[in-house]
């Protein structure tokens, strides 16, 4: 009977071992491995995927850890060309608008905007012609005026004019105001003053 | 009454040959005209309220503060501004 029973129980308790033994292992740390496995590497996976660009994703799958340092670099250096391309078309588009008038030109305009009343436009007339005399005289060498002079009596002449048109003809005001130095290039070159 | 009638009767008929050479201009335009050539000139006058034509781009200008400026083309084709 002891044999029996010695058998018995040694039986029993190989079979609760065998049991037990391949039991544990697949109950107790398979599920908290798996929910923590199933956490952590999501994160990562989200983090890369919004970051890594479609081509380079598919390139490096495996290794997930190499690729964040090199895409998480790229995106941020990246965006800045883009806006210094961004910035850069703007200038073109300033010296597009920005019509160069010829005396001959200015002065059709001139004659023919309705901003200006003709008392003050015969008056102008008048300052002009004065201007055109005293830069006459500098360039003939005769009289004590200084190019820093006529210079003075330019701009005045050119801030009468565009104070005049820039409520009613804003687009003359503009353009005389763009071809300010253009002009004064002009008058102040002897070879082209002749030539007027 | 007879004679106070032709009195008046005359006065009524010489007022259009007295009046005429001093029309008042009311036009805007004209006024803004005379206000920038004032200034361009140089001479104060704020702004002109009321002008007088006397004539073919002849013109007496009251300003708004009380000066009156005689503005005419000269033979020259030269505007001329003179404090009256």
């Amino acid at each position: 009977m002891t044999i029996r029973s010695a058998g018995a129980l040694s039986v029993g308790l190989l079979g609760v071992l065998i049991q037990a033994s391949a039991c544990a292992p697949v109950k107790g740390p398979s599920s908290e491995a798996v929910e923590r496995r199933a956490v952590e590497p999501e994160p990562p996976r989200e983090e890369t995927t919004p970051r890594v660009e479609t081509p380079k994703a598919p390139a490096s799958p495996a290794p997930a850890e190499p690729p964040r340092p090199k895409t998480v670099e790229p995106p941020r250096p990246k965006p800045e060309p883009p806006r210094a391309q961004e910035s850069a078309p703007p200038p073109p588009t300033t010296p597009a608008r920005a019509p160069v008038l010829d005396l001959t030109s200015l002065e059709n305009r001139l004659r023919e905007t309705s901003a200006i009343g003709v008392f003050t436009k015969l008056s102008l007339k008048n300052q002009v012609d004065d201007l055109l005399e005293r830069f006459r005289t500098f360039h003939e060498g005769r009289g004590g005026t200084t190019l820093a002079k006529l210079r003075e009596g330019y701009d005045l002449l050119v801030l009468k004019v565009m104070s005049l048109l820039q409520d009613k003809d804003p687009a003359l005001a503009r353009d005389i105001s763009t071809s300010r130095e253009a002009l004064w290039n002009i008058l102040a070159d002897p070879a082209k003053f002749k030539n007027l | 009454m007879s004679a106070r009638t032709k009195i008046w009767a005359l006065v009524l008929a010489a007022t259009p040959l007295v009046a005429g050479p001093s029309l008042a201009a009311d036009d805007p335009a004209v006024l803004k005209d005379l206000t920038a050539v004032i200034a361009l000139q140089g001479q104060p006058c704020g702004q002109v309220v009321t002008a007088a034509k006397q004539g073919e781009n002849d013109y007496i200008a009251s300003c708004q503060d009380g000066s009156r400026y005689h503005v005419f083309v000269n033979a020259q084709g030269r505007v001329v501004v003179q404090k009256q």
